[in-house]
Order: structure tokens, then C-alpha cells, then sequence
């Protein structure tokens, strides 16, 4: 019976062990039913004293139930297998459960990149203001070196409409990252002019 | 998909719990001196209907297998879209840490006492 056990080289010889497997122990259960119920039968004419007969029963019902019970056990281990081999080789349904792990993960990420992107958005925004105010004040460490927000944007609007003036100072002109003044917005002309005087 | 076949193997399962509970029941009532017929007649219902579903749902399953199985391994995998989920919530999660960190900042200077 262990022999049957041993896990076969194709799939075929393991289908084909699992049919037995189901078919045998259905037959022992039905078998084993079967016969217990004949032998609870009470017989009046016994080769052998009564006593006797009925410790010989008592044994093969005992016998006999604990062949239903393997038999159960036997099922449940056949579920099992069935359970384990559905999940590694049914193809259709490994792909379906990976194409909608897929999407789940995918739709998680696009949710995420949205949020993220809204929030850069809303950021800049605050930063174009700040950096405004910042860079405008005589607080401001700025060396040339890095473009502000609100200047890159200033620039950006400069080269889109190059009929306004682009400078008013020397020091600004030579430092190819010196601050724009921009006429649009004379607020700023005098905090830049005062960082661009003091450039060395 | 994959789940309807799995819960039918597990109702399987139970079937054969109701199996062995049902030939309990019925040697149990076997024997005492005065048998409830209509106990054992229900009984014995149960457990033929339980062993006959038990049988066709296995042999289903079993058939199904045969046309189904390759032998071949699956290689598929949810290893790109799980390291793109996972990029993009530790985006999430270095965004929320430095805008924490900013916001620690502006509480710190805005606090004169601190």
C-alpha cells in the first residue's frame, strides 16, 4: 500500500494513482459499511458458543471501523494532494490570479504616483512663493550658484517674450546664473539688484 | 477561478467529516435496544448522498487535472508590478519623512522659546 505512496515521473501516472486512490477508498468505506451492518445481524445458529461469536464480531467491527476511518484519512490526504497539485499546475487559474495581482499592484502604484504628483504640484507652488519672498528680503545667502524657482520661472517667461528688457545690471549679465529683473515685476528689481551688488 | 475549485475541495472535505460522522450515527443507533427508524433511515441518506458527492466531486476534479496539467512548471510572476508598488511607496515614504522633517523645522523656528 505505501508503494502506491511514491510519487510517479509523469503527470498521467499521477492522475491516473489519484483515481485509484479515490476509487479504493470509497470502495473500503462502502465495504467496511457494509459489512458491519451484516455482521451487527444477530444469527441464532453459531458454529461456535455465542460468547465466542460475539468477541469474534467485536473484533472485526473494531477491525472493520478502523478500516472506515483510514479510509476517511486516506480521502483527506488525497484533497490535499489534489489541493497542491491544483495550485502549481492549473495553468488557467494561476495566470488569471497573477494577471489580477498584477493590475491590484499596478493600480496601487498609478494611485500612489497621482497622489505624489498632486502633491509636488501643490509644493512648487508654495516654493515659487517662498522663494519669492526669501530671495526678496535681505536674509538671503543666494550666490548665483543655483537658479531659484521663482527666477527660473521669471527666466523661462523672459526668453518667451524677449521684447522686455532682460537686465539691469553688469554683474547680472556676466553671471550666466545671475538673477533676470523683469519689469513685470519691479517688487523683486530692488532685493536682486541689492544680491547682484553684492557679489564680489 | 482558482478559488471556486479550491473551496469545492474543501467542502469536499467536509463531506467526508459528514461521511464518518453519518456511520457513527447509524452503528450508534444500531446499537441500542429500541432503533429510531426514521433517525436511521435519514442517516443513511446522508451518508450515501455524502460518499456520491464525495466520489463526483473528486473524479471532476480528477478529469479536469488530466486536461489542464503540462508537467511544465509555471513561470509566471508578480515580481515587476510588486517592485513597482513597492518603489512607489517608498516614494510615498520618503516624501511623508521630509515633509515631516520640514514641518519640524518651521515649528521649531516659528517657537521663540525653543
Amino acid at each position: 500500500m505505501s508503494t502506491q505512496r511514491v510519487l510517479p515521473q509523469s503527470k498521467e501516472t499521477l492522475l491516473q494513482s489519484y483515481n485509484k486512490r479515490l476509487k479504493d477508498d470509497i470502495r473500503s468505506i462502502l465495504d467496511n459499511f457494509t459489512e458491519i451492518i451484516k455482521t451487527a445481524k444477530v444469527e441464532d445458529e453459531t458454529q461456535v458458543s455465542r460468547a465466542t461469536q460475539g468477541e469474534q464480531d467485536h473484533y472485526e467491527m473494531h477491525v472493520r471501523a478502523a478500516n472506515i476511518v483510514r479510509a476517511g484519512e486516506s480521502l483527506m490526504k488525497l484533497v490535499s494532494d489534489l489541493k497542491q497539485f491544483l495550485i502549481l499546475n492549473d495553468f488557467p487559474s494561476v495566470n488569471e490570479a497573477i494577471s489580477q495581482r498584477n493590475q491590484q499592484l499596478r493600480t496601487l502604484q498609478e494611485e500612489c504616483d497621482k497622489k505624489l504628483t498632486a502633491l509636488r504640484d501643490e509644493i512648487a507652488i508654495d516654493l515659487y512663493e517662498l522663494e519669492e519672498e526669501y530671495y526678496s528680503s535681505s536674509y538671503s545667502l543666494w550666490d548665483g550658484a543655483d537658479l531659484p524657482l521663482c527666477e527660473a520661472f521669471h527666466r523661462r517667461d523672459s526668453c518667451a517674450s524677449p521684447g522686455t528688457s532682460t537686465g539691469t545690471s553688469a554683474d547680472g549679465m556676466e553671471d550666466i546664473a545671475g538673477p533676470v529683473s523683469q519689469e513685470s515685476t519691479p517688487g523683486n528689481l530692488n532685493g536682486h539688484s541689492t544680491n547682484a551688488a553684492e557679489h564680489p | 477561478m482558482a478559488n471556486d475549485r479550491l473551496r469545492a475541495l474543501e467542502d469536499v472535505e467536509k463531506e467526508i467529516a459528514v461521511i464518518l460522522q453519518c456511520a457513527g450515527n447509524i452503528i450508534l443507533e444500531l446499537s441500542k435496544e429500541k432503533h429510531n427508524a426514521s433517525l436511521l433511515d435519514r442517516q443513511l441518506a446522508q451518508f450515501t448522498s455524502a460518499v456520491n458527492r464525495v466520489e463526483s466531486e473528486l473524479s471532476s476534479q480528477i478529469r479536469y487535472l488530466t486536461q489542464v496539467a503540462t508537467g511544465q512548471p509555471h513561470e509566471g510572476s508578480t515580481y515587476s508590478a510588486r517592485k513597482d508598488c513597492q518603489m512607489a511607496l517608498n516614494r510615498a515614504e520618503y516624501a511623508r519623512i521630509k515633509l515631516g522633517e520640514l514641518g519640524r523645522t518651521c515649528e521649531v523656528l516659528l517657537d521663540p522659546q525653543t
